[in-house]
């Protein structure tokens, strides 16, 4: 840390950076519009209370919002909604932050000059669209249309929706979701057939097995986790968390198991092995509902190595306890444990696909749940049930959108890389820099900052800077949008229209509908809208793919559906003692409403909507499988297989061998198939693992400029504003490295320093950074604080699914002597 | 009279920090320089206690959210020079901003480093515009603060319950931080009033206070399997 | 009468000289003083302006120099008055020379002292708090009531005395004749106003002794009222109270020494007197040690975790040093000196001085921070580095302590000639009389040729 101004002048006793940066006195630290001012010293002080729902991460909490004469000044959980039940967690509280903060862009924006260095102007919306509007024009009249390209990023629901049914009506393949929450996505799309997130019911199991699934910091819901968690004393749930770090969950679970990095799939098959062996498995579920357990025949009488034998063959505890350095009487102990267990559940969390492994080892994880036999059961997993939303009238493509539609999408891998996904950020920024297939001539982003999280920054900012035309519609500038060439800002989620539903991991329906608890505090405008609008700019069948006059009223038009389908009901009055349990009892009778408006205005005072009461008749939906089954032995990666193969030459077998090597798969014949460890590719000479994890209070990097958040980054060790590096007192003594000293963090790829935190909680042989710190952009509150892990990361991917390896690559550490 | 008591419940508590922050907004607490926190300035009311015990593999983590425990017979008080901070006909211990003359030497008397300092003077929300929370005070600089109970909202409650006039309901006088809770792990109430939780929760075998030897008598009670 | 005191101020001359004239080393000192003190008072002011932010204390050490340094400075403050009165009760003859120098320590000191708690005030604007809402329970309010007390006690003890030289002063004339005419209060030197001086010379001497015990004792309670480990015990006042004197005997002999140079006090202040007051700071450094021991075998021996982390973070913590030099500077230094003939010279002696005093510092030092540090609570230890503000303040109080001295040298003997005078007349005569009224078959000779070798 370089001496700043600040020291300086402390050093001479002045007004240090007294209170948040600045002199003394009155510092501002967000931002209120005059008018909001003027309203808050003439008003009568008359308090508001409004239902809406939290948007500061993909949770999906109900949130009651406090307002004074209008002005929103506080947040609390809405005590009524099924997923929170009042609970909240520290970044959606600090909701109000978003609202009024200082670096909000207040409208429009153009670049002139060079991305980062350039100068922002403020234009009005109407040459803004008209400007873009006309140039996506001339890209469709040329038939070009697929060369634009939409890069979204945890856009859930109708809003999905609507995003993808703009590009499909203009006529582009290229709508991508960046990041958020796919992780598990394809290992899930190979075992069960569909790549929804599955469900767990904590609440009714005895054991919780989690593979680094940090669900009560990370995850899909942690509010819904904790609450789930904060029963397990009355419920006698015991929790085993294996994971190479302490995390929050690992340290109020009853028991921590410590491993080593990428090789979780590895122990969950040393478990698999004992359960088979000791046949602690649930028999008739495996011969009824898998496929694949046993060896079989395959067409033409070829046979096929099972799930069984593959296991029996090569995870053997010791050898088990070679890869992952759980000792094997542990590994015994665990499988005891979880076979003797019902019900029992095991979870695996990103952590689980975050290596270039990840979708080997959560199919192996995932087995354990089928050797369990735990679906649709209760204490099990389920899929939570869809929606009854009305759905939106087909579009109706003209011959230049079919065209577009028809092109390759840009998004997938180059040659045979990933073969299991449609998009790969790493394929992407490739494909782009080559113009390959075509080049991209308007890259539409939304939401996500993956420029910060790229793991191959250069090429993702070449890439970026080379696109023509690029608008982002965030409400800040961050990382990425420094490149865009027109920002559209969004309003934040306080201000505007969202249709929330289905919360992934959740185990009910159920639907809230975030709504504005005020007017727009600048001249922003709702990313939906301004899609429709372009669309309506474009005219033709673009323009009729949108008859809605705004997005609330596409909201309505879905919710509709609900209303008719007469199931579930309106959140009510809450109950003190254990919800889900009272549910039960009392069974469930579906709510009556005299008509839609009254329903939806319920809707949006109460806050949500929720179905817990599942159909019976769902059996064939469970597994999409072209077996119908869980697919120990998927046939979907080994038919993607084949076709690689087939693919140029005829002798397949020497093809199949090529492609295996090309994507550095070591498995051989039907292994390759199965869920199996695969080793990471670690460079040799660096002695530890470098790990990373998320922390509450930051949800991936997205709260970074929330001044309270970055106080609140290392609240559970006491280190504000500031990245920490875990590291073993052993290994910190072998470098002489005490509590507090700069250290230098050096992989293959570059160092970074950061300060030590010694603890007891983590892996002799592995390091841990937070990550979420370390912008250089972002706003005044982000910009320059902490470091970033990824900058150091070798640009290393799952094998299967492109997903960013984030624990694939190893460290040296030393004594920095500041 | 009323006892107003808190009941922590450690064995629910996942260290999520959601009570920490719930308290911060509720109470216009600054966020404090970066540069600030790091000298050990930051002002938490609900501040959170890590400890680590054992060693690796066998660690055991335990997080304590710790807020002033309202002494019902607090030291802090007893040495303040001009009754700046007292112990209200409530039970709460209390702080008066505008008569505090920052010598801080209740600071040092509070066995359990309850209080925090305005060492510089407080940011604002903006800058015509105080705080976030009109019903909470801006404190200035070179004066001491510390969890209120929210003291503000028990105001409100009182005024709502005399005007009805019957006592105040169990589970009707809330503070921030106990509502927040997503594992519902923070109980408040009334110790005297047998009918509330918090009466039979603070004679629950799993209930302990920190460093009863003191005699202090605090107000906030503790739960865990683990005797604290 | 008249005669008498014309040859006395002849013989006594060398005392009056540095009312008269000034060298310029005098101005180029004062003025470097005077450097250092407009400097402080800036730090002060940007204290003032931004808050105690600009000091090193944090959350949980929320004291730190300030507090340190009062409780040094007011300990220094024992020196004066306290011994002054001490030698004057036990007629001990030697005093004569001594006393007003540490009354001038006495009433300086105290003033610095005093200043401190409120230059620690985070809102010093609210001062008077205090009286409109003052709480008598708060140990706080004690200190300002017995501070006041001494402070008041102090300086008329130190006027009083004074009456007559100011009076003679006066009858030289020269400059600022008002002042001394004033200050003289119609001394004429008679009989009826001898008795009415030594009269309430008595009275204050008796009366300003449990004042001053009390005063250091009440700042100890300070401390020892709070729950905190380290602080919360029943030695602490008698501790503190031996601390001071013994940091105001050396301060004392430091002062002494210096003057004794620079005003060529050679035969006023004499090897004896050193010798006498080395004695008495040897004896004060074991009983210091005495209390210490104590102090911390209690601690040890019990060892109450709280406790005892304290202990161990002073002997071998960040502290330590600190904790060890004290030892060293309170006990091992000056007994070593002070126990053998060899050492026990003049400079000896003020080596042994200036390790007491900055011993006494690092005790205040060690009493004050270690135990803020170590919270009750599993809170990470404290850190406190004192900043720029704070030296410099800390500064600035010795160089008000020094400037303050030069000034009062430049108005009025140092040295209480009248008292030596009436040493010369009556006090040979006094002890004659005091050995023979309790020395059973003394003879005039051996007294004769005794108190001559005394001269
Ligand atoms: N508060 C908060 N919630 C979030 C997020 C957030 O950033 N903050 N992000 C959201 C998103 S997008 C996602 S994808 C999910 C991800 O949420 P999770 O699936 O929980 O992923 P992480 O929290 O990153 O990692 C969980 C734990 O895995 C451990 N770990 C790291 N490497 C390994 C390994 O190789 N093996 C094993 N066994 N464990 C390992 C780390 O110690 C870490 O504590 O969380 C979502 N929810
Ligand atoms: N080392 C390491 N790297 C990781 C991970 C890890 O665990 N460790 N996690 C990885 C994973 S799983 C994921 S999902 C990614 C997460 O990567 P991202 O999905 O990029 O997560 P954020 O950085 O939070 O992106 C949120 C951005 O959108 C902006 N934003 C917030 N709300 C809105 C809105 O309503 N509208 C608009 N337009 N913008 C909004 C925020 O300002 C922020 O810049 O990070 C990945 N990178
Ligand atoms: S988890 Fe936190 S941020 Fe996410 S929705 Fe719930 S409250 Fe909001
Ligand atoms: S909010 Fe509840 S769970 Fe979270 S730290 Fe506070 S007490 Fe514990
Ligand atoms: S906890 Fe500390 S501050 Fe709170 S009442 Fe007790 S002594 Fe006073
Ligand atoms: S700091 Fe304020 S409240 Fe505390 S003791 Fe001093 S005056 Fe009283
Ligand atoms: S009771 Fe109120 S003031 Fe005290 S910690 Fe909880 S929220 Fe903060
Ligand atoms: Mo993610």
């Amino acid at each position: 840390m370089e001496i700043k101004r600040r020291d300086f002048i402390r050093i001479f006793g002045g007004a240090s950076g007294a209170v948040l940066f600045g002199g003394c006195g009155l510092d501002e630290v967000f931002k209120l519009p005059d008018h909001l001012v003027e309203q808050a010293q003439k008003g009568p002080g008359v308090e508001t209370w409004l239902n809406t729902t939290c948007g500061m991460c993909p949770g999906g909490c109900g949130m009651r919002v406090r307002l004074v004469d209008g002005i929103p000044v506080y947040v609390r959980g809405n005590p009524l909604h099924p997923v929170n039940r009042g609970g909240m967690c520290p970044l959606g509280l600090n909701a109000l932050h978003q609202l009024y903060h200082p670096d909000r862009l207040t409208g429009p924006l153009k670049r002139v000059g060079k991305p980062v260095v350039g100068k922002w102007e403020s234009i009005s919306w109407e040459e803004a669209t008209e400007f873009i509007a006309n140039a996506l024009k001339d890209l469709r009249k040329e038939g070009k249309s697929h060369e634009v390209a939409f890069l979204g990023h945890d856009e859930r629901g109708l809003m999905q929706q609507h995003v993808a049914r703009f590009m499909k009506a203009f006529g582009s393949p290229n709508y991508y979701r960046f990041s958020a929450t796919q992780n598990g996505d394809t290992a899930h799309a190979l075992l069960h057939g569909h790549p929804r997130q599955p469900a767990f019911d904590i609440l009714n199991t005895k054991l919780v097995l989690s593979f680094g699934a940090n669900f009560l910091e990370g995850g899909y819901s942690p509010v819904y986790y904790t609450k789930l968690y904060s029963h397990h004393r009355e419920r006698g749930t015991r929790y085993i968390q294996v994971e190479p770090r302490l995390s929050l969950t690992a340290s109020n679970a009853d028991r921590w198991i410590s491993i080593r990095p990428g090789t979780y799939g590895a122990l969950a098959l040393g478990i698999a092995y004992i359960m088979i062996r000791e046949e602690l498995y649930d028999a008739d579920f495996i011969r009824n509902r898998t496929f694949g357990f046993e060896n079989w025949t395959g067409h033409a009488g070829v046979k096929h190595l099972g799930f069984k034998n593959m296991v029996l063959g090569n995870y053997y505890p010791d050898i088990v306890s070679e890869i992952t350095g759980v000792p094997s009487a542990t590994v015994l102990e665990l499988a005891r444990e979880l076979g003797n267990t019902r019900p029992a559940l095991v979870i695996g969390g990103q952590a689980t696909t975050d290596s270039t492994n990840g979708v080997f080892s959560l199919m192996a994880v995932q087995s354990l749940n089928a050797l369990l036999g735990n679906y649709d059961k209760e204490g099990g997993i389920y899929f939570t049930e869809d929606l009854p939303l009305a759905s939106l009238a087909p579009v109706q493509q003209d011959a230049l959108s079919r065209k577009g539609n028809d092109e390759m999408p840009i998004g997938l891998s180059d040659e045979n890389a990933f073969p299991l996904t449609s998009f790969s950020v790493e394929s992407f920024v490739k494909n782009v820099l080559a113009d390959r297939p075509y080049p991209i001539k308007v890259l539409f982003l939304s939401g996500g900052n993956p420029l910060f999280h790229s793991l191959n920054r250069h090429d993702f900012s070449e890439a970026l800077a080379k696109i023509p035309l690029v608008v982002s519609f965030d409400s800040t500038v961050s990382e990425t949008s420094e490149y865009a060439h027109f920002i559209l800002p969004n309003h934040t989620f306080l201000e505007r229209w969202e249709e929330v539903s289905n919360v992934p991991s959740v185990n009910f329906a159920h639907a809230s509908i975030q709504w504005p608890v005020m007017t727009p505090l600048y001249n922003t405008r709702h990313t939906a809208d301004v899609l429709t609008e372009f669309a309506h700019r474009l005219g033709g069948s673009v323009a009729s793919a949108f008859p809605f006059k705004d997005y609330v009223e596409e909201i309505k038009h879905v919710m509709k559906g609900v209303y008719h389908s007469g199931e579930g009901a309106v959140v009510s009055e809450g109950i003190q003692h254990l919800w889900m349990e009272y549910l039960k009892e009392r069974g469930w009778q579906i709510g009556r409403y005299a008509s839609f408006e009254e329903f939806w205005n319920l809707l949006l005072e109460r806050g949500g909507w929720w179905n817990p009461i599942r159909r019976q008749n769902r059996r064939q939906r469970m597994f999409q499988t072209s077996s119908g089954k869980f697919e120990f032995y998927s046939q979907r990666l080994k038919t993607t297989f084949d076709k690689l193969s087939k693919t140029g030459s005829k002798e397949t077998s020497y093809n199949a061998e090529l492609i295996l090597n090309k994507l550095n798969i070591s498995a051989r014949g039907d292994t390759v198939f199965l869920p199996h460890h695969e080793p990471v590719p670690y460079d040799g000479d660096k002695p530890l693992h470098l790990i990373t994890f998320q922390v509450l209070s930051n949800r991936d990097g997205l709260s970074s400029n929330l001044p309270m958040m970055q106080e609140m980054f290392g609240y559970s060790v006491r280190r504000f504003w500031e990245s920490w590096i875990e590291i073993h007192p052993k290994t910190a003594s072998m470098h002489g490295i005490t509590d507090g000293d700069w250290v230098w963090v050096e992989s293959s790829i570059g160092s970074l320093k950061v300060r030590a935190k010694i603890t007891q909680g983590i892996l002799p042989d592995a390091v841990a950074i937070p990550f979420g710190l370390g912008h250089w952009s972002s706003g005044r509150y982000a910009k320059g604080y902490g470091v970033s892990p990824n900058s150091i990361m070798r640009n290393l991917h799952d094998l299967l699914s492109g997903k960013p390896a984030l624990e694939a690559t190893k460290v040296r550490v030393s004594l920095a002597t500041k | 009279m009323a006892k107003w008591a808190m009941v922590i419940d450690l064995d629910k508590c996942s260290g999520c920090g959601a009570c920490q922050v719930a308290c911060k907004m509720e109470n216009n607490i600054p966020v404090v320089d970066p540069e600030e926190a790091a000298r050990d300035r930051v002002m938490f009311w609900m501040d959170m206690i890590t400890t680590y015990e054992g060693e690796y593999p066998n660690v055991q983590v335990r997080r304590m959210p710790k807020p002033c425990f309202h002494c019902d017979n607090p030291p802090c008080t007893k040495v303040c020079p001009v009754g700046a901070t007292y112990k209200n006909e409530e039970g709460l211990v209390a702080q008066i901003y505008h008569r505090c003359i920052g010598c801080r030497y209740c600071m040092v008397a509070c066995p359990f480093t309850a209080k925090v300092y305005n060492w510089y003077e407080p940011p604002v929300f903006s800058e015509n515009h105080s705080t976030f929370n009109p019903d909470v005070s801006k404190r200035m600089v070179g004066v001491v603060e510390k969890c209120s109970f929210c003291a503000h909202r028990l105001i409100k409650v009182k005024e709502q319950a005399t005007s009805e006039d019957r006592r105040i309901r169990d589970d009707e006088y809330i503070p921030a931080c106990a509502e927040i809770c997503p594992a519902d792990a923070i109980y408040f109430g009334d110790l005297e009033d047998p009918t509330s939780k918090v009466y039979d929760l603070s004679r629950s075998y799993r209930a302990s206070r920190v460093m009863e030897d003191l005699g202090v008598e605090p107000k906030v009670f503790y739960l865990s399997k683990r005797v604290t | 009468m008249e005669m008498n005191s014309v040859a006395a101020s002849d013989q006594d001359e060398v005392l009056y000289r540095p009312i008269y004239e000034t060298q310029r080393g005098y101005y180029i000192t004062v003025g470097i003083l005077m450097l250092i003190i407009v400097w402080a008072s800036f730090m002060y002011f940007t204290q003032l302006r931004d808050g105690l932010g600009v000091t090193g204390m944090n959350q949980p050490v929320t004291w730190g120099f300030y507090i340190v340094n009062f409780v040094f400075f007011i300990g220094i403050s024992h020196a004066g008055t306290l011994i002054s009165a001490i030698l004057r009760l036990s007629k001990a003859e030697w005093r004569r020379p001594i006393t007003r120098m540490a009354e001038v320590i006495t009433a300086i000191v105290l003033a610095i002292g005093g200043l401190h708690p409120i230059i620690d005030l985070g809102r010093p604007d609210r001062i008077l708090n205090i009286f409109e809402s003052g709480r008598l329970q708060s140990p706080l309010l004690w200190d300002v009531t017995s501070i006041t007390a001494y402070f008041t006690a102090s300086t008329v003890y130190l006027y009083i005395p004074m009456i007559p030289d100011i009076a003679r002063i006066r009858d030289r004339g020269g400059k600022l004749k008002w002042l001394y005419t004033f200050m003289a209060w119609g001394w004429q030197g008679t009989e009826q106003q001898k008795r009415v001086l030594n009269r309430a010379i008595n009275i204050l001497m008796v009366m300003v002794i449990p004042i001053a015990i009390s005063v250091h004792t009440v700042i100890s309670y300070i401390f020892s009222m709070t729950l905190q480990p380290g602080w919360h015990s029943t030695i602490f006042g008698p501790y503190f109270v031996v601390g001071a004197i013994f940091s105001g005997i050396a301060a004392l002999l430091i002062v002494m020494i210096a003057f004794r140079r620079f005003y060529h006090l050679e035969n006023y202040l004499r090897e004896i007197h050193f010798k006498y007051l080395g004695t008495l700071l040897l004896i004060m450094s074991l009983m210091w040690f005495y209390f210490t021991f104590s102090e911390y075998l209690t601690g040890v021996f019990g060892s109450e975790p709280h406790e005892m982390e304290i202990i161990m973070y002073k002997f071998t913590g960040p502290f330590s040093l600190a904790f060890w030099g004290m030892v060293a500077c309170n006990f091992v230094i000056p007994v070593i000196i002070l126990s053998f003939r060899r050492f026990k010279t003049i400079p000896g002696i003020l080596i042994a001085s200036i390790m007491v005093v900055i011993g006494m510092w690092l005790e205040r030092l060690n009493i004050v921070v270690p135990s803020l540090a170590n919270p009750r609570m599993n809170l990470p230890v404290g850190i406190y580095i004192p900043s720029m503000v704070e030296w410099s303040l800390f500064l600035g109080g010795l160089a008000v302590f020094v400037l303050g001295f030069m000034i009062f040298a430049k108005f009025f003997p140092l040295i209480s000639i009248w008292e030596i005078e009436e040493g010369r007349k009556e006090g040979v005569e006094e002890v004659k009389e005091r050995i023979q009224s309790y020395l059973p078959g003394t003879s005039q000779p051996v007294l004769v040729k005794k108190s001559k070798k005394r001269d």
